[in-house]
């Protein structure tokens, strides 16, 4: 069960790092193609190569279409994909000045009450989001260059979704198992940039 | 109660929630729900329909997208083998001086901060280059971690910077111009440190040996092979300054870049690129949580109208406007040890950031607004390297066993020393850190 968790939430968390990978090369290549067919309407070209330069831009050398949609649509898939893990890793951050000098069973029992919060505002914030994303294939709006459904993005994400409700629901679990029994199960790296 | 109240309410909340373990992003949703729900006097209905919509939009925002990608261009730098050369090069012109090897360290810790955004990637990538060098030629542990940590710091200051960015999303700054200012402050604080090394090991002459000088011919060669640093910065902020393209297609092409860099070098596998990916998903994760916490909260504090009520409150009070800064920055010294840079950034530039505006300091609101984020960004970052908590001091502390943690404390003090006389001077010289920007 924990390796399969772990596995979810890593996998998860990878996918969303591929396709911000992507989204990182989809961008770079689209400023390549604006620079390009800068150049092609310059008036060197136009009045020299004026042949070349319009077949260039007839195969469509250029800003790719519509890219600024795709980054929104998947940066928004990528950070949901990202919740998981940071949760599996204990790894958003908080403040222990003040907690460390109680003993590690008060600090057992207010890191699983957290957890459970935790978990209940994910799973509020995922259930919102499915409203939201009823409401885009109610009203059938599409995006203004690609005019793909505004839903597609948000069913994405909330596929991700799904996997940090799974991921929370787990880790709320074992961390009040982890207080009943007053030993640790899960890795705990407190993050920081 | 009103709204008001209300809003006053909710930071001893947020405070006991965030001093009792809370995630912070998780106190501040809490805190922001509940605003919501009570000053709609009891009606979840708009909170629900905020939320439909909210954490989609917040985790799809262009601007904000720039996060992700300057972390992972982070990652990839400290694959790239990038670090060794500009630590290689600082070593050769500095390393044969009196704590050179040290100044070496801060001066490529500047260098590597200007393809990284952040402290910490800054401090640990750093830290695995200079340490060993540091040992090997008789320099003492506390020392040693205490440069690193320092030299740390300017990752975040030297732009490109994640905190800045977050900054002027908050208060719909130009980030260009922002990164523009934060370059001579940057600069000035690696000299600062340089300054520092140079006195302790004249009041510490044990704590620092010699190492031989480099011919001047390799010392050049060394300086060329830092090229790749050179470029990918020009590019990215050069790029961004000059209008070539916007702030998140800049950062696309600096991961781009180092991506290739890391690639070309040989040391970009599956098996890195998933830890680089995992790396980045982690820390961008948890800063997008404190960000949509830090929304809704403020979103509620607004509607309660704290933050107009403060500043009306301050200037009525007729201070003068330099005490009121002081005060402010001195708050942030404080809690700075306490919370990460991050998350004071987003709790407090919201009700800070309208008295500062409200007051007179005789220049443009927007040169006001540039300034005033560089302060907070040096002073939330003296926070990394104070004990007891600073995060630096424990990241690089981490990487030296041998090292105890005391002695870390010790050395790093006088480099806070020199974040402090730094920040005065920047206070009193608001043109430092302005004159570079077209007025």
């Amino acid at each position: 069960m924990h390796r399969m968790i772990q596995f979810l939430a890593r996998i998860t968390a990878i996918i969303g790092g591929l396709v911000l990978v992507a989204l990182i090369l989809m961008t770079t290549l689209s400023i390549f193609g604006r620079s390009i067919n800068k150049v092609l309407h310059s008036t060197f070209f136009q009045e020299k190569l004026a042949g070349v330069s319009q077949s260039l831009i007839d195969m469509g050398v250029g800003e790719i279409n519509g890219n600024y949609e795709l980054l929104e649509a998947g940066i928004a898939f990528a950070i949901f994909s990202f919740l998981p893990i940071c949760q599996f890793y204990g790894a958003h951050a908080s403040v222990d000045v003040f907690t460390s000098f109680l003993p590690a069973k008060a600090n057992r029992w207010i890191a699983a009450f957290w957890e459970v919060v935790l978990t209940a505002v994910i799973i509020l914030i995922i259930w919102r989001l499915y409203e939201g994303m009823q409401r885009y294939i109610g009203n059938g709006e599409t995006t203004l260059f690609l005019q793909f459904p505004v839903w597609w993005a948000y069913g994405a994400s909330f596929l991700a979704g799904i996997v940090s409700c799974i991921v929370a629901v787990y880790c709320a679990v074992i961390r009040v198992i982890e207080a009943v029994k007053g030993e640790n199960i899960l890795p705990s790296e407190q993050g920081a940039h | 109660m009103t709204n008001l109240e209300l809003g006053f309410w909710s930071f001893p909340v947020l405070l006991l929630m965030v001093f009792l373990r809370a995630p912070i992003g998780l106190a501040m949703l809490l805190c922001g729900f509940g605003g919501w729900y009570m000053a709609m006097g009891g009606n979840p209905t708009p909170l629900l329909a905020k939320l439909k919509s909210e954490t989609y939009t917040t985790f799809s925002s262009y601007s904000l997208s720039i996060i992700p990608m300057f972390l992972l261009m982070g990652q990839f730098a400290t694959l790239s083998g990038m670090s060794q050369s500009l630590f290689k090069a600082a070593e050769s012109f500095l390393g044969h001086r009196r704590g050179g090897v040290a100044m070496a360290a801060v001066g490529a810790c500047a260098g590597f901060g200007a393809i990284c955004g952040s402290s910490l990637a800054t401090a640990a990538t750093m830290s695995k280059v200079a340490l060993p060098e540091l040992r090997r030629y008789g320099y003492s542990g506390g020392f040693s971690t205490a440069t690193l940590a320092a030299g740390g710091t300017l990752g975040i200051l030297i732009p490109p910077s994640v905190i800045l960015v977050i900054y002027a999303i908050l208060t719909e700054q130009n980030i260009a111009k922002l990164f523009l200012a934060a370059f001579v402050p940057g600069i000035l604080a690696a000299l600062g440190y340089i300054i520092t090394i140079s006195i302790y090991v004249r009041l510490n002459p044990n704590s620092a040996g010699t190492r031989p000088a480099v011919p001047m011919a390799e010392r050049f060669k060394a300086l060329a092979d830092t090229w790749p640093v050179l470029v990918i910065f020009f590019v990215v902020v050069g790029g961004i300054y000059l209008g070539w393209f916007t702030p998140t297609e800049g950062s696309a092409i600096g991961a781009a870049g180092t991506g290739l860099a890391a690639l070309l070098a040989g040391s970009l596998n599956w098996s890195v690129l998933r830890d680089s990916l995992l790396g980045t998903a982690k820390t961008t994760g948890m800063i997008f949580f404190i960000v949509l916490g830090a929304g809704f909260y403020n979103g509620f504090l607004a509607l309660s109208g704290v933050p107009q009520f403060m500043a009306d409150w301050v200037v009525g009070q007729g201070y003068s406007p330099w005490l009121v800064l002081t005060i402010i920055l001195i708050f942030y010294l404080i809690f700075g040890c306490l919370m990460d840079s991050l998350s004071m950034i987003l709790l407090t530039v919201p009700i800070f950031f309208p008295v500062i505006s409200a007051m007179d300091f005789g220049m443009s609101t927007e040169h006001l607004a540039i300034w005033f984020g560089i302060l907070v960004l040096i002073v939330v970052e003296v926070g990394l390297i104070t004990p007891p908590v600073g995060m630096n001091l424990f990241i690089i502390n981490s990487m030296d066993r041998e090292t105890p943690m005391t002695e870390t404390y010790k050395a790093v003090m006088y480099f806070v020393g020199s974040d402090i006389v730094r920040v005065i001077i920047l206070v009193m010289f608001p043109a430092i850190t302005l004159f570079l920007l077209p007025s």
